[in-house]
């Protein structure tokens, strides 16, 4: 009787316990639901924060462009990709932060109780805009790429799409959120435009402005149909409208160039001779603004590109670079003018390209002393270093004139010109200075010492899709003409 | 009468001081005469003594002491018993030693030969004979199939990987059970840190076992050995059983005492050139001066530039040594240094980082005391361990109370428990991997020969402050003084360092009841509970951001256990025996941590605190609580002392799965037949057993595995910011599986001079649950799979052998021998690939399908088919390797076998034993020698080549380092001829032209070389352990209370026999777990000599 009584009570004692097991698997410490707007605010954060930086393990587009050179260890400005996997952070920053949260923001949409039909709406219309610009900026960076049967965990092996196709899809997705741009503001969780839905369609149209002149070449009737458009519609028209982000003081929020040449104390980046030989030759105002430890008469000095280089005698990116709150822009003003010159050019629009170009120039440079004479008052404090308005007048005044420079008198073809002065002006949006570069082949890039060759046209697919993917990453490679450097995006014709 | 007896016995208990003890003697034989050393022990106790050479001993015996035991290896024991005579001598015959009783599943004591499967034991005194701060380093080389890693810091991790790699996403570790108690095995170190990114190794948490209070360690290495435990014991069990009280008649107590002191093994670090100086280049136009590899810059502003030895560069392709020409140094831009302003000869430093560590020193002090009579008995111990490492600031201090006792209430009941408390403290363990604090870093791979380590260790004395060798200097006047990217090593270690605190307790309460003569009911509950505080310090005015970051976690698990055995003879005279067990085993987890860092800084210098972070400190909170519930039956059946089955069977149901799919069932069988019993009067054969076993063993999820969460991210001014957590879960998760099967023969020949233990196994895990790599076009990183399986197929010997024995000179050697063969067969459809780790380089580490867990991918040479390396010339002369475009397998971490053999030698009571480990094959990665081979420090980087060129010299003009190899073909063009893939071809035409070694651009670093070039071969022979020792007879202490003394000079990883790696030790690793393969600023090896006293009374 007693072993009998023992018994039970082990058994009893046994399976008491077994209802409550499954509660002890809840996460208390990490949330199952959040708001979209959270969601939203971490995809636009990681976003810009992928534009601007310039980090040997995630982007190097500041030495693709050749705008930088490296000192000790010049691996990245000869082009290498694999050995720090920056192909692969590509994909994982673009798809899985960026995209994957904004696709789950929308997805929670409908989860909030106060929110209204015409709330949601213009909502997802923003989304939409982000996740066009996202995805046309892998359709740029790669060429074909996984569209649709991305971000979606029962298709472990999702199949590419020509980048074309991408495109114009992309384009027609635009199309589809432009109307829902108007309203009221939303709290959206937006650190980029505050809800402000009038600048993001402003926005949504100088994005189509952007990917209409990038298939100009191989598709000008789609191409003038798609600026017309844009025009009509609204793009930006002052760098107040710019798709940028303001950084702020404290890390991990702190602009990413600030961290990479101030944080980290180390002295990887000076100036790269080829944007110092054409700047010098221009003798270009913004010298000063773009590079510091500059020489005689503003002169830069520049590193070989591709070599090892020497820090203390070259110049350095300049102090606006160094700040911890300075703006990161994705999509400007200045940008839009250059295409729009472009669209003149070719006949798009009627206004004289003459003027775009001119006035992108003149913004760019007047940006860039403002911001200069921010950093004067916010940082050195020395004022009598401020650039007073006469003389930026002058400076403004005396380059537009320049032979060189003016539009009228510059050497080259049109397509020359606007790529010269567009590919200068975009210094600090480097991104889009190397895709200006794709575009136009122009400006002349030097041929990195290492590596041998100038700036390739495309990255290559990461390691990880070989090993995770790899019939389709080997079906889209044979599209692209072999998963090359050098092979095309498809907009890059010439 | 019963009763009068138990009170006679009470008072001469009490009394047993006051009346004095008897005194016994006599002599010990053999057919052939007297036996020295032989054991003679008053049964039941620790009270004993040992013949002298002509076999005689005198013993004092207990009042109440019925029987002394006789005992000489090699010959069966004899009791003899106390009569009336005080003289008691005893003829021994050689005997066959049979296998005794050994400790197995839920502290179960077994005979061993009734298993059928493999279980080895390891004597307390073995592990105790050279301590170890981690006592399962101890293990190494002792025990077939158990494969020991150390990290090699102080107070490092180790891994105890049985049987190899069974788990694609978990534990790999064996599980520790401690006098029935299972105790964690965590090891709390980062991600970072494991693959070498940075951090320290804080160790795992079994080390805190104190090897001073274990009596013996039982090995279970299969599942069926293990089944009972639950699923955690898929990986093995490491069974410590600690030492006991025992029935005495007085308080019996053992001070032990050691000491030992370690320094450095120099062939574990690098040999530097002492030609060139700092910075990346001697070509001329590298630096600013009409002296190739010097700078020139106006220090003094007089108009006229000084030389400057770059010493912002942490390379030494710089300009070459000359005593006759003065520069400035880093000492001359220092104001409070006494060179401020002055120039230095430019010479190699003398003291080089070789001569940076210190000697380690070790003190282990204890005290036990026990005690016991017929009813109960009780061992309490203190042990203070306190450990200095050969980084200078580096301490470990341990303190361990460990109390266990018994006590029979009645003729039915005994209650038991065994408590230990543990306390350990760290400050400044030694910063590992690819990090400022670690200073190997900076020796191994970022160095500059002009380093004198004496000048810096005054600069840093003189001054306190933080004056770098690795000034800014002429790179930027501006921060001339500020360090570049290094610190003063000195002052690195004195302002940055991480303390750590651990306390634990650990124990058991258990309840034996006796229902019947054949049945007993127990009761158990066990405890282990922990907290423990990590911190970790940079100090403003270094390279690094200044941080604070702290660490805590609190973890305990309770296990509750019911148990009823039953144990019955049958059969004419009882040859028949079965025995049964059922029981229930409720555990319960729970792990909270958080770990928290400061951002953007420190405000105030030298206040590491949270509140002092510049921006809003991270945190990392972390709440997991497991519970499991087992269900577990067991039998054995014994025929005629010959045959015996195992049988087990348990259900588990754990919290981790999801409801409805949660519950398991795994059984086993065991079948051992002792065929030696057939052949009995046998002289040559003396004993021989057959066993094969079948065990599953069933194992659930990590916690948190089902649902998805949401990561919350730092917020960007006042929004809220969270992302998608990049692990995909699964509601559907089930159970993951082993299954093995086992064999063995052991046989014992020539009255046991001669054995061996032979088992072949093959086991394989499926369905396993783990974070399958996923494109990230998916939205996600990893998600959670059952998947996978992997299969470990081996063969483990243990023999022994004894060449020599005579009355003084016995020769005793153990040898043990494990190969593991592991291979991936699956992961999950359509991956062939699961990266575990990926460290610096490019290079990772995989569990890759058909390949053995652990396989490391990297680039690769391009071989040609005659094997021959394909070279290409390449600007700045000389030739280099090609490199595959995508990564390969270029080795694996696994070796091809493991082994240990133990010499022990007495000779007149003086014992000399040694340990030699051995590991063949097996591959490492090095940064250390990737980034080094590319920054001119080793020293096969200056000199002569073999056709008398100057090394750094361009191969053009002579220079470099022959390289082997065949060209790469050129076509009419000039151009390099590469096939349709884009593949190199050669014609086979051998490379005459050396490889090039001027500068960063080396043909043998990490801007050129293919990772498969630092792919090192981890194979070693170690002379692990020596000890000579003597035991001075008791009978010298006759007169007074002592009853014996042990002394011991011992020795630890005393002589690397063997090895294949360059200036490292090849078992160093940043951590343990399963990321191991990579060194990255590897700690030199530390050699240990010291000395033990153990005394007893």
């Amino acid at each position: 009787m007693k072993k009998l009584i023992f018994l039970l009570l082990v058994l009893t004692i046994g399976f008491s316990c077994s209802d409550e097991l499954t509660d002890l698997n809840i996460d208390t410490q990490n949330p199952s639901v959040v708001p979209s707007s959270s969601l939203v605010a971490n995809a636009q954060v990681a976003l810009m924060d992928y534009v601007v930086d310039q980090n040997v393990n995630r982007n190097n587009f500041r030495l693709w462009a050749q705008m930088w050179s490296q000192t000790t260890y010049p691996d990245e400005s000869n082009y290498q990709l694999v050995e720090r996997n920056v192909n692969g952070f590509a994909y994982a920053r673009l798809y899985s932060t960026v995209l994957k949260d904004l696709n789950e923001a929308r997805a929670y949409m409908v989860n909030i109780p106060e929110i209204s039909e015409a709330e949601i709406t213009a909502n997802e219309a923003v989304i939409t805009v982000l996740e066009v610009f996202t995805y046309a900026m892998l359709v740029d960076i790669f060429g074909d790429i996984i569209y649709y049967e991305a971000l979606d965990i029962e298709k472990p092996t999702p199949a590419y799409t020509d980048d074309k196709e991408v495109y114009y899809e992309l384009i027609e997705k635009l199309d589809s959120a432009l109307p829902n741009l108007t309203g009221n503001t939303l709290g959206l969780g937006d650190v980029i435009y505050n809800g402000n839905l009038g600048a993001w369609s402003k926005m949504a149209n100088s994005l189509k402005l952007r990917m209409a002149i990038r298939i100009a070449d191989s598709d000008a009737a789609k191409a003038q149909t798609l600026v017309t458009e844009a025009v009509t519609a609204g793009v930006f028209t002052s760098p107040a409208d710019n798709f940028k982000m303001s950084y702020i003081e404290s890390t991990p929020h702190t602009h990413p160039l600030w961290v990479t040449l101030i944080q980290s104390g180390r002295s990887d980046y000076v100036a790269s001779n080829t944007i110092g030989d054409y700047m010098n030759a221009l003798e270009d105002p913004r010298r000063p603004y773009y590079f510091k430890d500059t020489g005689a008469n503003d002169t830069i000095v520049g590193g070989i590109f591709g070599s090892s280089n020497s820090y203390t005698p070259n110049s350095k990116p300049g102090w606006i670079q160094e700040q911890k709150t300075s703006t990161g822009v994705a999509l400007s003003f200045v940008e839009v003018e250059f295409l729009l010159a472009d669209a003149a050019e070719r006949g798009f629009i009627t206004t004289p390209a003459a003027d775009h170009y001119h006035n992108g120039i003149e913004t760019s440079i007047r940006n860039w002393t403002s911001a200069y004479n921010d950093v004067i008052s916010n940082v050195i404090k020395v004022d009598s270093m401020k650039v007073d308005n006469d003389s930026l007048n002058t400076l403004v005044n005396d380059y537009l004139a320049n032979v060189n420079v003016n539009y009228a008198t510059a050497p080259g073809s049109w397509k020359e010109k606007i790529a010269m002065q567009k590919w200068l002006a975009l210094y600090d949006e480097a991104f889009e200075a190397w895709s200006t570069y794709r575009l136009y082949d122009a400006p002349v890039m030097n041929v990195a010492t290492g590596a041998g060759t100038t700036p390739p046209s495309r990255f290559t697919y990461p390691f990880s899709e070989y090993t995770l993917n790899e019939t389709n990453v080997k079906a889209a490679g044979s599209a692209m003409g072999g998963d090359d450097l050098f092979s095309k995006v498809f907009w890059d014709v010439n | 009468m019963k009763q009068l007896t138990l009170l006679f016995a009470l008072v001469f208990f009490m009394c047993s001081y006051a009346f004095g003890q008897r005194v016994i003697s006599g002599t010990v034989t053999d057919e052939n005469g007297p036996l020295p050393y032989a054991n003679v022990i008053v049964k039941g106790t620790t009270i004993g003594t040992t013949t002298d050479l002509d076999g005689k001993y005198e013993l004092k015996v207990p009042e109440g002491a019925t029987t002394v035991v006789v005992t000489y290896t090699g010959y069966t024991a004899q009791e003899l018993v106390l009569g009336n005579s005080n003289v008691l001598s005893a003829v021994l015959s050689e005997g066959v030693v049979l296998e005794g009783a050994i400790v197995t599943a839920l502290g179960i004591k077994r005979d061993q030969k009734s298993l059928g499967y493999a279980a080895q034991e390891v004597d307390g005194d073995e592990l105790t004979k050279v301590k170890d701060a981690n006592f399962v380093n101890s293990l190494s080389g002792k025990a077939a199939g158990v494969d020991i890693k150390r990290s090699g810091q102080l107070g490092g991790s180790s891994n105890v990987i049985i049987r190899g790699h069974t788990s694609l996403g978990n534990t790999n570790q064996a599980l520790f059970v401690v006098d029935g108690t299972p105790i964690a095995n965590a090891i709390t170190n980062t991600t970072d840190q494991a693959t070498g990114r940075g951090g320290y190794d804080y160790g795992n948490t079994a080390m805190d076992m104190n090897p001073e209070d274990i009596e013996s360690v039982s090995i279970l290495r299969g599942a069926a050995a293990t089944a009972l435990y639950g699923s955690r014991a898929a990986n093995g069990v490491i069974l410590i059983t600690t030492k006991k009280g025992q029935k005495n008649d007085k308080l019996g107590v053992t001070i032990s005492s050691g000491f030992t002191a370690a320094t450095i093994d120099k062939t574990t670090m690098p040999v530097y050139q002492k030609q060139y100086g700092p910075g990346y280049s001697n070509i001329s136009g590298w630096y600013n001066s009409d002296i190739d590899g010097l700078d020139f810059y106006d220090f003094d502003g007089d108009g006229v530039d000084e030389y400057h030895a770059p010493v912002y560069e942490d390379a030494s392709f710089g300009a070459e040594y000359d005593p006759n020409l003065q520069v400035f140094g880093w000492s001359s831009w220092y104001p409070d240094h006494p060179d401020f302003g002055k120039t230095v000869p430019f010479v190699a430093g003398e003291n080089d980082a070789t001569t940076f560590y210190e000697t380690g020193l070790t003190f282990n002090n204890s005290i036990a005391v026990t005690g016991g009579n017929d009813v109960s008995s009780f061992r309490l111990s203190y042990t203070n361990f306190d450990q200095s490492g050969i980084l200078p600031g580096s301490k470990i201090k341990k303190n361990t109370v460990s109390f266990g006792g018994s006590q029979t209430v009645g003729e039915r009941l005994t209650v038991g428990t065994s408590v230990q408390y543990i306390n350990t403290n760290g400050n400044g363990r030694y910063g590992t991997g690819y990090d400022n604090r670690n200073v190997n870093q900076s020796f191994r791979q970022w160095y500059s020969t002009f380093t004198d380590m004496k000048e810096q260790q005054d600069a840093y004395e003189l001054t306190g402050r933080n004056i770098s060798w690795n000034a800014y200097g002429v790179l930027d006047p501006s921060r001339a003084t500020q360090p570049h990217y290094f610190d003063n090593y000195y002052w690195n270690l004195a302002n940055n360092f991480s303390t750590d605190t651990r306390d634990r307790i650990l124990g058991n309460i258990k309840l034996d009841y006796d229902l019947t003569d054949w049945l007993v009911a127990t009761g158990k509950v066990t405890i282990d509970q922990y907290s423990e505080i990590q911190e970790e310090r940079i100090a403003q005015g270094s390279v690094d951001v200044p941080e604070y970051s702290a660490y805590n976690r609190n973890f305990y698990e309770l296990n509750y256990d019911a148990m009823l055995r039953a144990n019955k003879y049958f059969g004419a005279s009882d040859d028949i025996s079965v025995t049964g067990l059922l029981g229930v085993n409720i555990r319960r987890s729970r792990v909270k941590s958080l770990r928290e860092y400061t951002q953007g800084g420190l405000w105030y210098p030298g206040i590491y605190t949270l509140e002092n972070s510049v921006d809003r400190p991270i945190s990392d909170p972390y709440l997991a609580k497991i519970g499991v519930n087992g269900y577990y039956a067991a039998a054995n059946i014994g025929l005629y002392n010959m045959l015996y089955l195992d049988l087990t069977a348990r259900y588990d149901v754990s919290s981790t799965l999801p409801q409805g799919n949660n519950g398991y069932f795994y059984p086993s069988a065991s079948l051992s037949f002792v065929f030696s019993e057939l052949l009995e009067g046998n002289d040559i054969l003396s004993f021989g057993k057959l066993r094969a076993n079948y065990a599953g063993v069933g194992n659930d999820a990590p916690a948190q595995q089902i649902v998805d969460t949401y990561d919350i991210g730092t917020p960007f001014g006042g929004n809220a910011l969270a992302s998608t957590n990049p692990r995909k879960k699964n509601e559907a998760l089930r159970s993951e599986n082993t299954n093995s099967i086992e064999a063995g023969l052991e046989m014992k020949f020539l009255k046991n001079r001669l054995g061996f233990d032979f088992t072949a196994y093959k086991s394989n895990s499926f369905n396993q649950i783990l974070p399958v790599p996923v494109t990230t076009a998916t939205g996600y990183a990893t998600k959670v799979v059952n998947a996978g399986e992997i299969q470990n197929v081996g063969f483990e010997v243990a023999a022994n052998l004894t060449p020599v024995r005579t009355k003084d000179f016995t020769w005793d050697i153990g040898v043990t021998w494990a190969k593991n063969i592991n291979e991936v067969i699956e992961l999950d459809e359509g991956i062939t690939n699961f990266q575990l780790a990926s460290v610096q380089g490019g290079v990772t580490i995989n569990a890759a399908v058909g390949e053995p867990y652990g396989a490391i991918k990297g680039t690769n040479f391009v071989y040609h088919e005659s094997g021959e390396p394909i070279v290409y010339d390449h600007w700045g002369g000389g030739t280099r390797w090609r490199k595959t475009s995508e990564p390969e397998v270029i080795g694996n971490i696994n070796p091809d076998w493991r082994g240990g053999i133990n010499n022990s030698i007495n000779y007149k009571g003086i014992g000399l034993s040694f340990l030699i480990d051995a590991q063949k094959g097996g591959d490492f990665f090095s940064l250390d020698t990737w980034y080094g081979y590319a920054t001119g420090i080793y020293d096969f980087t200056a000199g002569t080549n073999e056709s008398g060129g100057v090394v750094r010299d361009s191969p053009d003009d002579g220079g470099g380092i022959p390289m082997g190899g065949v060209v790469q073909s050129v076509d009419a063009s000039g151009s390099y001829v590469f096939d349709d893939e884009g593949v190199p071809v050669s014609d086979g035409t051998a490379n005459t032209e050396n490889g090039y070694t001027r500068d960063v651009y080396s043909s043998y670093g990490y801007v050129y070389a293919p990772n498969a070039y630092h792919v090192y071969d981890a194979s070693f022979v170690k002379l692990r352990e020596a000890t000579l020792s003597y035991s001075l007879p008791s009978k010298l202490f006759a007169n007074n209370k002592i009853d014996g003394i042990d002394v011991s000079v011992i020795g630890r990883n005393l002589w690397i026999i063997h090895k294949n790696s360059p200036y490292s030790d090849p078992e160093s690793s940043t951590s343990a777990g399963n990321v191991t393969g990579n060194q990255s600023g590897a700690y030199p090896t530390a050699r240990e000599l010291g000395l033990n006293l153990r005394v007893r009374f």
